[in-house]
């Protein structure tokens, strides 16, 4: 009988049901077999045989290109099990998998997907912050001003100026049968240099539709866009429902 | 008094001015650069879908025309002053050139 080596997920997290406290006495390989599997069965539908998308689906939102994505294997793993609308996103996007699939069979599914399409975010990521503007003494102090006068200057003008995703824009363009609704930045798990990439770069760098969240780096710099995303992380996220 | 006179003096112009319509399609402002004269209006066209929101910075034309649904017609009035640009508070690649003679 073939022995089985207890696969050991190493980073800690508090939250009860999050990828950390998945039990499994699967090794890598064995984990990373299981989420092929299950890809293969359910996601290769909607995200492609290679996480590229399939471009041919007649959806509003095309789903994310996953050889893209900004999202930590932990991020992930949220994702898969609750839905990405408990995270934020409208209604009708990326359904909850928690019903149909145990956490083991998720967090396998989070596993394949990183190492298997998407393994050099983590390099790519730390070599956008390391090519970043960094910030003095003097605008660090600044930050959560700066972030909030330019939040809800721009931001809130899809987002709302709680960040709730309720917006006059919203209002005027929902009608449009091709209209993409900005997220609900209170309840999003992207963290503050996550959000930092994703308004630098714009959701379609990092895998989502075109129609979706621009970029905004050819209009403020990075120390401004720092901010922004200090004051979603500090101020827009305490005001979730 | 100042204030009147300028006023006066716009209104004096705009009865003269010219309009340019700028569209607002393909989250493009079409045409992308114009040439007006102070007293010109500028009529923002929406034929997107969704909503735009065409505003300046510029000090001496600052204006925000607001959110803008699809379908619809919004004006301003060009003021004295230098070159500026229009942009979108939605959507940032949008940029209208304005040169002012």
């Amino acid at each position: 009988m073939k022995k089985k080596i207890s696969f050991v997920l190493l980073l800690g997290s508090a939250l009860y049901g999050a990828y950390s406290d998945v039990q499994t006495n699967l090794n890598e390989d064995e984990m990373l077999s299981l989420g092929q599997k299950v890809y293969e069965q359910t996601c290769i539908s909607c995200h492609g045989k290679d996480g590229e998308t399939n471009q041919d689906m007649q959806l509003v939102v095309k789903p994310r290109q996953l050889q893209k994505t900004l999202l930590t294997k932990e991020q992930s793993f949220e994702i898969i099990r609750h839905g990405a609308h408990y995270f934020g996103a409208h209604a009708d996007v990326m359904p909850a998998f928690k019903y149909v699939y145990s956490d083991e069979q998720i967090a396998a599914v989070a596993l394949y997907i990183t190492k298997k399409f998407n393994a050099q975010r983590a390099e790519k990521v730390k070599k956008l912050l390391d090519a970043s503007q960094k910030l003095t003494e003097d605008e660090k102090v600044d930050m959560l001003q700066v972030g909030k006068k330019i939040f809800q200057k721009k931001c809130a003008k899809c987002h709302g100026i709680t960040g709730d995703g309720k917006s006059e824009y919203v209002e005027q363009s929902k009608a449009d049968e091709n209209f993409i609704y900005p997220y609900n930045l209170t309840r999003t798990l992207l963290h503050e240099e996550q959000i930092f990439l994703y308004a630098k770069f714009g959701g379609h760098f990092w895998g989502t539709d075109k129609k979706d969240m621009p970029s905004w780096k050819r209009k403020y710099n990075d120390v401004k866009l720092k901010s922004v995303a200090k004051y979603v992380e500090k101020e827009i996220k305490k005001l979730k429902e | 008094m100042k204030k009147i006179a300028l006023s006066l003096l716009l209104l004096a112009i705009s009865a003269f001015g010219a309009n340019h319509i700028i569209d607002q399609k393909g989250k493009t402002f079409i045409p992308h650069e114009i040439t007006v004269k102070p007293g010109d209006t500028i009529t923002f066209k929406n034929s997107d879908p969704f909503a735009h929101n065409a505003y300046t910075d510029d000090e001496a034309n600052e204006f925000d025309i607001g959110m803008q649904a699809s379908g619809t017609e919004k004006s301003i009035t060009v003021k004295p002053g230098g070159d500026f640009s229009v942009e979108c508070a939605i959507h940032p690649n949008m940029l209208l050139e304005v040169t002012v003679k």
